[in-house]
């Protein structure tokens, strides 16, 4: 069984909330628009678990899901991934792009163009990160996928019945009235890797590092 | 009277070369851009066009761009370059300084490619 103490739990989520700052201020200038985004819930559940949680989430049936993930490696090994609802991505590459470009070039590069988002997030998160954990952390080329979460988690990681760190961020883009979130998905291995650097943490935050 | 400059832009997604275009396109519509999909693209294009700025994504398919920039910068030691990236790592920061290459956060905004530009506008 895997625990926290309260302090790394509570240095956890600030650690979480500093990197989701840094993203939705990305998001915000991709967007050009205001992003309000929650403090980060944790939960140390199945990965079966985690995928129901995301898609239970707004509707009786499971939402169809578009879905960016990076693989990180170093201080800690991690799966990033950015969801939207899949009805709302080609709005989201509008938002991006500007209204100058043809509906026909913009469906044509909306796959291409959310990859690029979510690399532009999940980077901004993940390598505020490593910026507080002064360690680097590698990250892969972003893959797009869409399905339901439960798909999307599938095919991101290990088996349903593996133990996971779910943190997972809602954020909603006011005027457009656009939910995602974003979600941190890591193994045992990665946990203890992950607990380490929290502790570092700890320790030059108290001057004892 | 300025001269006209060429810009390379050195990205895999088609969408950011596509924003960084028309940034430049709408700052000095008489520069020429020269796009390139991946670091190797990058060094045969530096070659044939002579740049006068690089603008270098990181995270890329193949040769990465702090590989080719490293690349550029023994060929072309006083080409301009810089990084335009997500990867916004201290370690991306000081190994770009370490390069002598400039850093600028992606998102690609207008205001971001303005200050890229501003050196050569003074050129």
């Amino acid at each position: 069984m895997f625990n926290l103490t309260e302090l790394e739990n509570d240095a956890l989520i600030e650690i979480f909330n500093i990197g989701v700052g840094q993203a939705a201020a990305s998001m915000s200038a991709i967007v050009h628009e205001a992003v309000h985004m929650s403090v980060p819930s944790i939960s140390f559940i199945p990965r079966a678990e985690a995928a129901r949680l995301l898609g239970a989430r707004d509707a009786a049936e499971p939402e169809r899901i578009c879905g960016i993930s990076q693989h990180y490696q170093g201080a800690f090994e991690t799966e990033a991934i950015l969801m939207f609802p899949e009805d709302k991505s080609l709005e989201i590459v509008r938002l991006m792009v500007g209204e100058s470009v043809p509906l026909k070039e913009l469906t044509e590069m909306e796959q291409e163009a959310m990859c690029e988002i979510g690399n532009i997030i999940l980077n901004s998160c993940v390598g505020t990160l490593a910026n507080i954990f002064q360690h680097e952390l590698e990250g892969s080329l972003p893959q797009y996928h869409l399905g339901t979460s439960d798909e999307i988690l599938t095919a991101t990681g290990s088996g349903a019945d593996t133990v996971v760190l779910m943190l997972h961020i809602d954020f909603l883009l006011e005027k457009h009235q656009i939910h995602g979130y974003v979600a941190f998905v890591l193994d045992i291995t990665a946990l203890h890797d992950l607990k380490d650097q929290i502790n570092l943490y700890i320790a030059r935050a108290m001057g004892q590092a | 009277m300025m001269q006209a400059k060429t810009v390379l832009i050195v990205d895999d997604s088609r969408v950011s070369r596509m924003m960084a275009r028309q940034y430049i396109g709408g700052l000095h519509a008489d520069w020429t851009v020269v796009e390139a999909a991946t670091g190797e693209e990058s060094l045969l294009k530096a070659r044939e066009v002579a740049p006068d700025l690089v603008l270098m994504d990181v995270n890329m398919p193949g040769m990465g761009g702090i590989a080719a920039a490293e690349l550029l910068r023994q060929e072309f030691p006083a080409m301009p370059i810089s990084l335009l990236t997500a990867n916004v790592q201290t370690a991306t920061r000081e190994r770009a300084a370490a390069m002598g290459v400039g850093f600028v956060e992606k998102p690609i905004t207008e205001a971001r490619i303005a200050l890229l530009l501003s050196p050569l506008e003074a050129a």
